[in-house]
């Protein structure tokens, strides 16, 4: 491609613009027809052929991270009370001011959500009813489920922290809803 | 015979002027909304300025104010003088320059008051839509005039691209605006759920292609060759990636909807055809480059190629990037954060923003009958926009794959390792002010430019228009020693037939099947239609430009719907005029929140977002519990609603105001029970809102794949 031999085409001259008519360069063509090649095949496999759907795709992707969860431990009150004693107070007091706190109040008083520092329970006052709310939400209420996004030993945090919110009776709490929880 | 003629150069330096104002507006405005994405105050609590009305400001200016008058501007000039005659119609030029700045100065003034569409860059109302329309005619009806009535026989490749922008710009507009007015400022599309995402992005993506795209191109042929005062390289290069451009480039719009709800032959056809634009896209910027074989010693001097040079490299980064962005893959990782953001500011302030401001340094000395006032100056514009637009690409590309790869991950007990959605936006909150610190750069750049033009201009000699001796007849009939595109080149309404059936048959084949939505809608499905409360809320959700940073989209990817719920499915949005998919996620995906918090919590969330999420960045809403909803609207909405197939009975359109505020008397007196005061509460736009957003994702009956939990 020396440009001393180049001649501009005749004829092709517009406001002094001039044109070369040089081929077209080869690894271009050959990315132009390997696109479209990889595109022809590309449509088949998926569209024609047997390729997987996205929704199919989906459901093996869904069922691969299914079999990562392992099913916690069983849960009772006793092993939950057990549990409380040894998770970190410091870490269910955070995650309740970041998680709970916007709607339950930051001393528990509640908000949106019900007040927790009284004695009346909606869903049941004992610590696996308390696990099981936090874990699972109340959907129709307005509770989002927290599973997904706080692991096993964080969830036993924040519920012994809420746990221990019983009684405490906050300031300028909403006044208590559901049900006095038996005395034992 | 040669007579002489005159050229109208007074409607290029028109345009050109405007060019320059418009950017100046599209850059403050989008310095201002980067400023809004690092510190939610500088929404300043006020409702014109919050980002959900702002952003389209900033695109709108930038698309059709600033790059619309540069292509204009350019393509008077170079017309004329590729055709060797005068625009056919002065008057028509003169309509068109100030019909278009009347367009913008309605746009500039009803964005920030919320009247849109929602539809991104055709956010304007029915009645600017009409507008464009005319204009835009009147433009196309001057340039093929000046065709018919030219004195060189063939049409350069410049005028190829011109051709192809205006026939397809108007096939776009006109198709994507067909909407039923509710109002002077109001209006629904009769398009709906996945029709309207797909005629949307149909017309998005090819708003690129065929406004920021074909016209720039045609550009480049221009001025490249005439600033580097070489041949162009290659003509047949031109001949093949014209028409592959042109053919290829109209069926890449569903790569804007990938693993969503659009069927999968349609992602497919996206994704592949903008695989094969890889090659097309670069055979411009090839020819572009090597134009300037023997001319390469000019980029040191010559300020006008530096601005070129650095144009067709950033197009050509562009053009490599997108394909790669629209393999399903990588778009997994990169849609609806601001990879995508980079990626087009990469194409705007590089492609767009460098060959305007080319073209410009071009013009100037020649329009204004004088030097350039400062050569150096240039130089200092070049280097402070070069450096701006690297900081700014970078940052973005640096906070767009964070975000994507903090969403993505899942640990090994398989949750979300970020399940909190405001954690991965603080996270690249530093990169939003280096974003901040990448615009003002390229806004130096620019201040230095109009400086420049203004001494430049200062110094000007007598302005008059161009003398040029053509020659007085010149025959258009084909010769027969013509090869065959040749031929065509001097056949000019031949030529843009050919053009209109290139974009024609793709965008036929692409949208053609979803015209009847019920083919992908299970029977066993039934689907409610909004409440009217409900629908006066999305209306609101509409005007506050809520979509700008949420989506409405639960993707087919399992950290989609780990983190919102089952995917999103036609039938969800089958009422849904405009759609309300998003492109964006500043915040969190909406599809299915309803009825996920309380009313309080909604209430309390849209006057101040951090009274609930302490790190929020989202604008505060006070006057949505002030200002009064229209309810008295309703039946005139509801009955266009009816009209285009959505089952209301009789009754309830009749009765839609009354129904609504019986609706609304029972959200506002459960918020009043809970502590919230004001005697007039269902009457505020609060409460519609909050209706709607309870109903996002609870509309569908009979289908178990659709519910608001896994």
């Amino acid at each position: 491609m020396n440009q001393n031999q180049e001649k501009p085409m005749e004829g092709h001259e517009y406001d002094g613009i001039q044109e070369f008519d040089n081929p077209l360069p080869g690894w271009w063509l050959l990315t132009f027809f390997g696109t479209i090649i990889f595109s022809f095949l590309y449509y088949l496999h998926y569209e024609v052929a047997s390729g997987p759907n996205q929704e199919e795709q989906l459901k093996k992707s869904l069922a691969a991270i299914e079999s990562l969860k392992k099913g916690g431990p069983a849960l009772d009150d006793e092993k939950l009370l057990a549990l409380f004693q040894s998770s970190s107070p410091d870490k269910g007091k955070s995650i309740y001011a970041a998680k709970c706190a916007a709607c339950h109040g930051a001393q528990g008083e509640g908000l949106i959500g019900p007040n927790l520092t009284d004695t009346h329970f909606i869903h049941g006052g004992s610590p696996l009813a308390m696990y099981n709310v936090i874990s699972n939400g109340v959907l129709d209420k307005g509770m989002p489920p927290w599973k997904d996004q706080l692991s096993f030993d964080d969830s036993v945090a924040v519920t012994a922290f809420v746990y221990k919110l019983k009684g405490t009776f906050a300031a300028n709490g909403r006044p208590p809803q559901g049900t006095p929880e038996k005395t034992q | 015979m040669q007579q002489e003629i005159r050229y109208d150069d007074r409607i290029v330096r028109q345009f050109l002027i405007a060019m320059v104002l418009w950017a100046g507006v599209a850059f403050l405005v989008g310095i201002w909304v980067a400023l809004q994405l690092a510190n939610w105050k500088f929404n300043f609590d006020l409702e014109w300025f919050t980002f959900g009305r702002l952003r389209p400001l900033h695109t709108n200016a930038a698309i059709f104010a600033f790059a619309g008058n540069a292509i204009f501007a350019g393509i008077y000039y170079s017309t004329q003088r590729l055709l060797k005659t005068r625009m056919a119609s002065d008057f028509l030029s003169q309509f068109h320059f100030w019909g278009w700045q009347l367009i913008i100065v309605a746009a500039a003034l009803t964005l920030p008051l919320g009247i849109t569409q929602s539809k991104e860059y055709a956010e304007l109302e029915w009645p600017i839509d009409i507008a464009i329309t005319i204009v835009w005619v009147v433009f196309g009806v001057n340039l093929f005039w000046t065709i018919a009535r030219r004195r060189e026989k063939h049409l350069y490749v410049a005028i190829w691209f011109y051709i192809a922008t205006v026939i397809t710009v108007a096939l776009l507009h006109v198709v994507n605006s067909i909407e039923i007015p509710v109002g002077l400022f109001k209006s629904y599309p009769i398009w709906a759920g996945i029709q309207d995402a797909l005629v949307q992005w149909w017309y998005g993506h090819n708003a690129v292609a065929f406004f920021l795209t074909t016209p720039f191109l045609g550009l480049m042929y221009y001025f490249m060759p005439k600033a580097a005062q070489r041949p162009v390289y290659s003509y047949r290069l031109s001949i093949v990636h014209f028409w592959a451009l042109v053919f290829i480039y109209i069926w890449s719009g569903p790569h804007h909807l990938l693993n969503s709800a659009m069927p999968d032959w349609a992602q497919t056809l996206g994704m592949i055809f903008s695989l094969m634009l890889w090659a097309p896209s670069w055979g411009g910027m090839i020819n572009g480059l090597l134009t300037l074989r023997g001319a390469w010693d000019k980029l040191r001097t010559d300020p006008v190629i530096k601005f070129l040079v650095g144009s067709v490299t950033f197009y050509g980064m562009s053009t490599f990037e997108g394909p790669i962005l629209s393999i399903k893959s990588v778009n997994a990782l990169a849609h609806f954060n601001d990879w995508i953001i980079a990626h087009v500011h990469g194409g705007a302030l590089g492609w767009n923003g460098f060959l305007s401001f080319g073209m410009l340094y071009y013009l100037l000395p020649r329009l204004w009958n004088t030097q350039l006032y400062s050569k150096k100056l240039a130089e200092y514009h070049f280097w402070f926009g070069l450096l701006g637009i690297l900081i700014y690409y970078i940052s973005m590309w640096s906070a767009g794959i964070t975000q994507g790869l903090m969403w993505m991950a899942i640990n090994d007990q398989g949750q979300l390792i970020y399940p909190d959605f405001v954690e991965t936006v603080n996270r690249i909150i530093p990169l939003y002010w280096v974003r901040v610190i990448g615009g003002t750069l390229y806004m130096i750049g620019f201040l230095i430019m109009v400086y420049n033009m203004i001494k430049t201009i200062q110094n000007r000699g007598t302005l008059e228009d161009e003398k040029a001796m053509v020659p007085t007849f010149v025959s258009l009939e084909p010769s027969p020693q013509e090869s065959t595109h040749r031929r065509l080149e001097g056949l000019g309404t031949a030529f843009s037939v050919l053009v209109f059936i290139a974009v024609f048959v793709g965008s036929v084949i692409s949208i053609y099947p979803v015209l009847n939505i019920h083919r992908y809608v299970p029977v066993t499905v039934s689907v409610e239609p909004y409440s009217p409360l409900e629908l006066l809320g999305r209306d609101i959700y509409i005007k506050e430009g809520c979509y700008v940073c949420h989506s409405q989209m639960v993707r087919h990817l399992d950290f989609d719907v780990i983190r919102f719920g089952n995917p999103s499915k036609v039938e969800e949005s089958m009422y849904d005029r405009p759609f309300q998919w998003g492109s964006k996620r500043t915040g969190p995906d909406l599809a299915r929140v309803g009825k996920k918090y309380p009313d309080l919590w909604h209430y309390r969330h849209m006057i101040n977002p951090r009274d609930i999420v302490t790190d929020s960045l989202m604008p505060s809403y006070p006057w949505l519990a002030e200002k009064k909803a229209e309810y008295d609207q309703l039946p005139k909405r509801l009955r266009v609603m009816k009209s285009l197939g959505v089952p209301y009975s009789e009754e309830t359109v009749e009765k839609a105001t009354e129904i609504a505020r019986k609706d609304a008397q029972a959200i506002a007196q459960s918020l009043r029970d809970q502590g919230v005061t004001d005697d007039n509460l269902a009457e505020k736009e609060i409460i519609p809102l909050i209706a709607y957003l309870q109903a996002l994702g609870h509309k569908v009956k009979g289908n178990p794949n659709v519910s608001l939990s896994k």
